[in-house]
């Protein structure tokens, strides 16, 4: 009898463990979808035998673990591959508009205004006391300069835009970090007591990938079941059950915002995420750009009031000058230089004073040769200009697709350790259904020989 | 044991078509604008290299514009030396008559007021103004050059400058774009005006006519030396203007190399895109539709 009721037992306790095992089948089904989501499995294991007289006998099945299928290696390797792709795609996100602004493929960009302003010094050297030909270089001239601001002027737009997605980068970064933290407690008491901790992994790690695509993320094991998150040059993001939040400040020399963690500032510390793309782009690609395009404005700009001053014009007066430029140096030409004069007639064109000489226009004209941009002639320097950006945008570009492709095969090696197949679940979902059938099957007919047992031959079941 | 692969395909198959339709935009791209190079960044050394080229391009034309002004001023100077040098025949022819032995007074003096006569019109030719400024004054373009002055042995003062100008006529080269006055009428080895008063005054006078002869063969001489420098300034300017022509043809040559697209490659490549875009489509429907084990199990 005793027997037989435990044979029961082990009837019911198969029917339990084939039901946790079809419950955590039907969890990987329902889940196919879920991203991020890991496939459990469970284990059966042979429950330990008994003491049976002089027999050790068989206690049926139990279900022994139910495992997340994940190769966290392969998740952090995911992470860094995220975090690159995300860098440049956001440099990029600002860097192609900055090559818009240079559209020199198809001739339109700073290069004919800066070619029209000395083919309009060329028309006056023919014939320098003519008004038309004056008011010619003039309009040039201010067709120059508005170009240089045009350009100036959206490419601190382009800044003002990078600098905007750092504060909100910041909020998500802060939102995510305090939910990690949370998540941290919960996947350590789970792991204290023993349970499966697996869906509040998955989780965790969606989101540690999420942060990855923002900012640079360093992730360490620190035992217990948390983690311990941190930017690759060290700020603490996450320490156990407590996030930090990263904060921004104004800079004072540039007006933009800053990234500050535990009063430090980080900013220039980030290497990989989109927040790292955003500020590349904003504190050192395009400051260069604007360097250099200040120091061709000023170089044209200074070079040619120069000359100016040392002739003569039209009215016999000594030259003033041409174009308005700051007076503390090349920083921030480009963006305001101007037309000085709207008087034909004040083109100092004239060395000797006579109304015919032209030696001062063709000094005008001999810059073109001359180094007068940072050390290089004006087209030259305008012309390497170009290359850098170009350069710079393609780079990225090679980078981010190359990047794009390790994701995607990352992304297709957890798939194939972590992902649902609908048709394996099925076998399962089958196998689990089977057995579950075969103990049900046990327990009537244990049922039915108990009831022979407890009526002694006589032939009535109870119903 | 075979190995476990992602059952999810469907990530590869969008990449796929996100691909192929990429490809195909560039394609077009590249048949709408015939250019290859349509971003910097698309080939950030051809872009740097069409910088220089178009503006060598638009330098180019300019020059060319430069030589055209100079030439139609060229060619009034030289029309002007044209008529300055049959005056100063007529005045040869003149002279000659003038020494004749067999002459009045009266003639000689009737012949006096012809020269006199020519000497008004090379005043005049002196004078002449292009495009309103004088061509023979130097630099002092606003200013006639020669005026009538009953003082000055000549009978005539220089009122202009002697400074040349210089203009570009194509990258490093530069043309002398004005004689002036002084050197080409009354420079120090012969003044035509003061050899045409000097003329006219022996004439007048009786006495001295051969040696004014000679005079006025020197300034004619002079004349006929110093107005060579239009003509060959005009054949440099014709020289350049062929160089500059051939040069802009190079230009847009090398600008096709540079950035132009191939147009069979770029038609082929967008065929092949849009192929490729309909494979992928495909393949993700039959990958959709395909049952799963569940399907069978009843």
């Amino acid at each position: 009898m005793g027997t037989l009721i435990s044979s029961l037992n082990i009837a019911l306790q198969s029917m339990q463990a084939e039901q946790e095992a079809l419950s955590t089948t039907t969890n990987n089904i329902a889940n196919v979808n879920t991203p991020g989501y890991t496939r459990q499995t469970v284990s059966l294991e042979e429950a330990p035998p008994v003491q049976y007289g002089g027999l050790l006998l068989g206690n049926g099945v139990s279900v022994g673990q139910i495992t997340s299928q994940r190769d966290s290696l392969l998740q952090t390797r995911l992470d860094q591959e995220t975090q690159r792709q995300a860098k440049y795609d956001s440099y990029l996100s600002t860097m192609q508009q900055v090559q818009t602004l240079f559209n020199e493929t198809s001739g339109n960009g700073l290069q004919s205004s800066l070619t029209n302003f000395f083919n309009s010094l060329q028309q006056l050297s023919t014939s320098p006391s003519d008004l038309s030909l004056r008011q010619g270089v003039l309009t040039a001239a201010q067709n120059l300069a508005q170009s240089f601001n045009n350009i100036a002027n959206n490419l601190s737009q382009l800044q003002q835009n990078a600098d905007q997605t750092v504060s909100q980068s910041l909020n998500q970064i802060n939102n995510i970090t305090s939910q990690i933290a949370k998540l941290n407690v919960q996947v350590s008491a789970a792991t204290a007591s023993g349970q499966n901790a697996g869906t509040l992994i998955d989780q965790r790690d969606q989101l540690v990938n999420q942060l990855s695509g923002l900012i640079d993320v360093s992730t360490i094991d620190a035992g217990n079941g948390s983690i311990t998150l941190t930017t690759s040059s060290g700020a603490a993001l996450v320490v156990g059950n407590q996030s930090f939040q990263l904060s921004t400040q104004t800079d004072s020399a540039s007006g933009f915002q800053h990234v500050y963690s535990q009063g430090s500032d980080i900013t220039s510390e980030l290497t990989d995420g989109s927040l790292a793309g955003a500020i590349q782009a904003r504190d050192q690609t395009i400051p260069s750009i604007l360097s250099s395009l200040d120091s061709l404005a000023w170089g044209i700009g200074n070079s040619v009031n120069s000359i100016n001053q040392s002739g003569t014009d039209l009215n016999g007066n000594a030259g003033g000058d041409l174009f308005q430029i700051p007076t503390s140096g090349a920083a921030g030409t480009a963006a305001t230089i101007a037309l000085a004069v709207t008087d034909p007639s004040k083109i100092a064109a004239s060395a000797s004073g006579a109304a015919g000489d032209n030696s001062n226009i063709n000094a005008m004209l001999a810059l073109q040769n001359q180094s007068i941009a940072g050390g290089q002639p004006p087209l030259l320097a305008y012309s390497n200009l170009v290359f850098q950006i170009g350069n710079d945008v393609s780079t990225a570009q090679s980078e981010s697709t190359s990047a794009q492709a390790m994701v995607q095969q990352l992304q297709n090696q957890i798939g194939s350790v972590s992902g649902v197949s609908i048709n394996e679940e099925s076998v399962n979902l089958v196998q689990y259904e089977r057995a579950y059938q075969a103990a049900a099957q046990v327990s009537a007919v244990i049922d039915s020989l108990t009831a022979t047992a407890i009526n002694l031959g006589q032939v009535t079941t109870a119903t | 044991m075979s190995t476990r692969i992602n059952p999810d395909t469907i990530p590869d198959l969008l990449t796929a078509m996100q691909t192929a339709q990429q490809n195909a935009q560039t394609a077009a791209q590249q048949v709408s604008t015939g250019r290859r190079v349509n971003n910097l960044s698309d080939d950030p050394a051809a872009a740097a290299a069409l910088v220089l080229n178009n503006a060598q391009t638009s330098q180019d034309a300019q020059f060319q514009s430069n030589i055209g002004d100079l030439q139609s001023k060229f060619q009034v100077a030289d029309s002007v030396m044209n008529s300055a040098v049959q005056l100063m025949t007529s005045a040869i022819s003149l002279g000659t008559q003038g020494a004749t032995g067999t002459l009045t007074d009266s003639n000689r003096q009737q012949i006096a007021t012809q020269v006199a006569g020519l000497q008004q019109q090379m005043l005049a030719l002196a004078n002449t103004s292009y495009q309103g400024t004088y061509i023979f004054s130097g630099t002092d373009v606003t200013t006639q050059p020669f005026s009538a002055d009953s003082s000055d042995p000549s009978g005539v003062v220089y009122n202009g400058n002697s400074a040349v100008t210089t203009v570009e006529i194509s990258p490093g080269q530069s043309l002398q774009a004005n004689l002036p006055g002084d050197q080409l009428f009354a420079n120090s080895s012969a003044n035509v005006f003061a050899a045409l008063n000097d003329l006219t005054n022996a004439l007048n006078s009786g006495t001295g006519i051969a040696a004014a002869n000679t005079e006025v063969q020197n300034a004619f001489n002079q004349l006929n030396s110093q107005r060579v420098f239009y003509g060959n300034a005009l054949n440099q300017l014709q020289s350049t203007e062929s160089f500059l022509s051939q040069d802009t043809v190079n230009l847009s040559q090398q600008q096709n190399n540079l950035v132009g697209a191939n147009l069979a490659t770029a038609a082929s490549n967008l065929s092949q895109s849009q192929v490729a875009e309909q494979a992928a489509i495909s393949a993700t429907a039959q990958i959709l539709n395909m049952p799963t084990l569940l399907n069978y199990l009843s």
